[in-house]
């Protein structure tokens, strides 16, 4: 079977949920990324890379407990997977893989 | 504690799924909470943005209505069955949809053109307040409608009576009219018109102000269409000037548009009527009557009251004792559908082929509804076994009147679909045929009417099977021992008759309407019409004294055969007068005779032949005080031996030299007209030329260069004088070849209802027709048991339609002053041919039934 292709927006995601490991959850993702990426992201894009990747196995979830936060809504924690953890280093051998080729070349 | 908006979050978790949607509005909560603290209208957009960006499929609970529930199993079910049923008889299911939707798709075309017959001219702002004045002439011969009045009729009403907002008087036609501006000209048509004409007809002035239209002197409206031939633009052309006829030129002070589909005047320019009439004695006269009015009332004015008010009027203004010309108000709108009368009252109009029309559609539609109806009841028999098994498996009567009826209003709903289309790709034709422009808008009133029709249909065909088969007990069913009702085999033959009825009535209508157009049109109208061309005398010829010259050039050229001018356009009502004197006049005799001026050579080109004394001759020097009656107009006159006699016509005297054998120069509908040709060059207005058949094109090309050589500025626009005379006769071939193909599908749909029958007749008579075969029946034997039924159905039909279509035809006939006899055998060979056709249909059905190997009708049981 083909490993399931991991998107550049999935991969930022799941990288932000591997390093806040067992409290990650949507919000905090969210302001993680806008931190990292010094721009607005709208949450309902975080929520779908995450069901995508949970359904591909990046991923898997659990609710935390009820607090009287959130208008009393559970929070769902992400952690990162043995398989996306696969995925990642996977990622990331091909780019620093490909980085080591680039030739010295000076831009001035 | 900030609250996220109440409906954003309703939304959500109306189409979130269930698992997901503690975290999603947890997540968004929280991230509106943080806002709220910043910027509380901000947090409030964001939510709704990201409810929003929520609603996408992956996020969304699946459609599941009813998903295990028993109604929507039975459902999907049902509509298996329905598809594998139709599958299984693809003819009858072809059969079924094809009659319907044509039905369907011939009646949404009449109600397109129905109702745009009706919005005809009612675009404008307070249509009911619009009215023309038209007055009734007593003629001795009864009262005559006249369209015209006096040009003073207008400005005086307003004038003097208060009940009047705004007064018009149109004086029309100034017909092929050269326009020019310095490199191009043209013809257009166009009138003259006071100054209210805008303010009492809305068509939208779109360059120019309404109010100063004709504020300086020699102003031209133009139309849009006219502008844009012209100039080629609308837009900065105010102040332009524009030569009329080469000679006078107008500033055009405004253009307006006419909306070319719904408006029944169509001109091309307007001039100011204050400017033209003081120069023309005849235009502001009482005793003429050469103008249309038009007056807008106030609101709230009672009509009747005032027509009662102004009939006297004219009588007044022209001092007369006695009462002699009636004006009276008729709606504007009107006049489009009603403007036929009849001895002074309203008989119709064109509303007569809007009634007709209207019939058809509902006759076709009602042909092929119960053509529908009769092969899904036909049908629904065999679904005998189908129903006893369901209600021995314990299926309740409503499942089963539920499944028949969706059964049966799908597949109306599928025929309608069917017939949006064909009106779809049809209607381009149907335009050319009819002349329209017809569009297929999402007209509400066609959209609820269709439905509710097309459910009415689905609905009683399906109610057979629905609540007749289901109320009956399985077992006799399982059986197949039902006792066929009689009432059904009637009703179905009712059904079949009275299809039958309809069809034969249209076709015997086509028939008599074909031939009496073929009879108008090969009518001897008292002169020859082939082979004339038509034009108008202008610019140099219409000095007095390049008349002759001009003639006598154009007879030289080749192909033309003689050349005259004429005052008489010769198709349809030209120019009436009254009030000449002769021996033994009664002197309230103010019928109006049609007065013909002509010059020499005219009665030779139009072959019209004297049945007394002789025609206008060049030998005589004093002819123009000569004059030429028709036998109507001496009948009328009572004068007996009437060559010598002397008549006064406007203070002079004339000598009757001829009587002309009579001549129709209007439409058959109306008698010949009593008429008087005089020898008036100075009256003649348009020349006709008679040319040689065989090259016309040549010999009229030959007419154009010497045309545009003698008369500078101008072009040839000629007509032909047959061609002219017969578009007074449009409506009656629209309505001709409009009804032949209304009645070829009328009697294809029948025909196909009949086929889906003898079919099912063929099929459920199987085993009756092996064993007959068997005890020894030949072919034809078994053709004649099938086809005896249908033909003697199709004999009652006969009988019960053909008087029903001679009476109606003898009415419409009626409406000619000349018509055609109907003749016996027009009905019976309509007859013989509805018989013929029904036996072919069957046939195609019988003999197949009828040369069936007994062996396999009974090999099964």
């Amino acid at each position: 079977m083909k490993a399931p292709s991991l998107g550049e927006f999935e991969e930022l995601v799941l990288l932000i949920v591997a390093s806040q490991h067992d409290s990650a959850y949507g919000v905090s993702i969210l302001e993680g990324l806008e931190k990292q990426l010094n721009k607005k992201v709208n949450i309902s894009a975080i929520h779908v890379a995450l069901k995508r990747m949970e359904e591909k196995g990046f991923v898997k979830s659990r609710f935390g407990g009820i607090t009287s936060d959130r208008g009393g809504r559970r929070k769902k924690f992400y952690v990162i997977t043995a398989f996306g953890k696969q995925a990642l280093d996977l990622q990331y051998d091909v780019r620093t893989e490909l980085y080591k080729q680039i030739p010295k070349i000076s831009f001035n | 504690m900030a609250l996220p908006p109440k409906r954003a979050l309703q939304f959500l978790r109306w189409f979130c799924r269930e698992d997901y949607l503690e975290e999603v509005e947890g997540d968004l909560i929280e991230v509106f909470e943080k806002q709220h603290e910043q910027s509380p209208s901000k947090a409030r957009k964001k939510f709704f943005w990201g409810v929003a960006r929520h609603f996408r499929p992956e996020f969304m609970k699946a459609l599941k209505i009813g998903q295990n529930s028993n109604s929507v199993i039975m459902t999907r079910h049902n509509l298996l069955l329905t598809y594998r049923n139709y599958r299984r008889n693809k003819v009858t299911f072809l059969i079924n949809v094809l009659g319907l939707s044509t039905g369907l798709a011939c009646s949404m075309l009449i109600y397109l053109w129905v109702m745009d017959e009706l919005k005809m001219d009612k675009f404008h702002a307070d249509d009911d307040r619009i009215f023309q004045v038209l007055e009734i002439f007593d003629e001795p011969i009864g009262l005559r409608v006249n369209e015209t009045t006096s040009g003073q009729m207008a400005l005086s009403l307003v004038e003097e009576m208060p009940e009047v907002e705004y007064a018009t008087t149109v004086l029309t036609p100034v017909e092929n009219i050269t326009l020019s501006i310095p490199d191009k000209n043209l013809k257009a048509n166009g009138q003259y018109v006071s100054k209210d004409y805008f303010n009492i007809f809305s068509y939208p002035v779109i360059e120019g102000h309404k109010d100063n239209i004709w504020s300086k002197s020699r102003s031209m409206m133009v139309s849009e269409d006219l502008a844009l031939k012209l100039f080629g633009t609308t837009k900065d052309i105010i102040g332009e000037s524009v030569a009329f006829n080469q000679e006078e030129s107008y500033h055009i002070s405004g253009v307006y548009k006419i909306p070319s589909s719904q408006s029944s005047f169509q001109f091309d320019f307007a001039l100011s009527f204050e400017e033209f009439a003081p120069d023309q004695e005849w235009a502001l006269s009482w005793g003429s009557t050469p103008a249309h009015a038009f007056v807008k009332l106030r609101s709230g004015a009672d009509v009747h009251a005032f027509n009662e008010k102004i009939a006297d009027y004219v009588q007044i203004k022209r001092e007369k004792e006695k009462r002699f010309r009636t004006p009276f108000l008729a709606k504007y709108s009107d006049r489009y559908l009603y403007g036929k009368y009849e001895n002074g009252a309203q008989s119709g109009g064109r509303i007569s082929y809007v009634r007709l029309f209207s019939v058809i559609a509902i006759f076709i539609l009602l042909i092929a509804c119960i053509n529908f109806m009769n092969l899904s009841t036909a049908r629904a028999t065999r679904k005998m076994k189908e129903v006893g098994i369901k209600k021995a498996n314990g299926a309740s009567r409503w499942s089963l009147i539920y499944q028949y009826l969706s059964e049966s209003t799908i597949m109306t709903m599928l025929s309608l679909l069917v017939a949006v289309a064909i009106v779809w790709i049809l209607l381009p034709q149907y335009n050319e045929i009819t002349g329209k422009h017809l569009t297929l808008s999402l007209d509400l009133n066609l959209l609820t009417s269709v439905l509710i029709i097309v459910l009415l249909t689905g609905l009683l065909s399906g109610s057979y099977p629905a609540l007749y088969l289901s109320g009956f007990n399985p077992l006799t069913m399982l059986k197949g021992k039902l006792v066929r009702a009689t009432g059904e085999t009637w009703a179905r033959k009712g059904l079949v008759i009275f299809q039958f009825v309809m069809s034969i009535i249209l076709i015997t209508a086509v028939v008599v309407v074909y031939q009496q157009i073929e009879f108008v049109q090969n009518k001897r109208l008292g002169f020859e019409k082939e082979n004339i061309i038509v034009f108008n005398r202008e610019g140099i010829t219409e000095k007095e004294d390049q008349l002759e010259t001009f003639l006598l050039e154009l007879k030289k050229l080749p192909g033309v055969v003689n050349a005259s001018s004429t005052s008489h356009k010769l198709s349809g009502h030209s120019w009436g007068v009254y009030g000449f004197n002769w021996e033994g006049k009664d002197l309230d005799d103010n019928t109006h005779f049609e007065l013909v001026a002509v010059y020499h050579d005219m009665l030779e080109i139009l072959e019209m032949q004297m049945v007394e004394g002789r025609a206008f001759s060049r030998s005589f020097s004093t002819e123009t005080s000569k004059a030429i009656f028709n036998q109507t107009a001496i009948e009328h006159m009572r004068l007996k031996d009437p060559i010598g006699k002397n008549i006064t016509f406007w203070g002079k005297e004339y000598e009757i030299v001829g009587v002309a054998r009579d001549f129709n120069f209007e439409s058959l509908h109306t008698e010949v007209k009593p008429s008087m040709i005089l020898l008036k060059p100075e009256y003649t207005d348009q020349f006709m030329v008679k040319i040689k058949p065989g090259k016309e094109q040549e010999t009229i090309n030959g007419i154009a260069d010497f045309y545009a050589q003698y008369n500078p500025g101008f072009s040839l626009d000629y007509r032909f004088l047959d061609a002219e005379y017969q578009s007074q006769y449009v409506a009656e071939q629209r309505v001709a070849s409009l009804s032949q193909y209304f009645a070829g599908l009328a009697i294809l749909i029948s025909c196909l209802g009949l086929f889906g029958l003898a079919t099912f007749t063929a099929e459920r008579r199987f085993k009756e027709i092996g064993i007959r075969k068997i005890l020894g029946a030949g072919t034809f034997r078994i053709i004649y048991l099938l086809t005896s039924d249908i033909t003697k159905m199709v004999l009652v039909a006969i009988l019960i339609a053909l008087p029903i279509s001679y009476f109606v035809l003898h009415l419409w006939l009626t409406g000619f002053a000349f018509r055609v006899d109907l003749q016996w055998w027009s009905f019976a060979g309509t007859g013989l041919l509805a018989i013929c056709i029904a036996w072919f249909t069957v046939s195609l059905q019988t003999s197949r039934a009828a040369q069936v190997n007994p062996v396999d009708c009974l090999k099964n049981e």
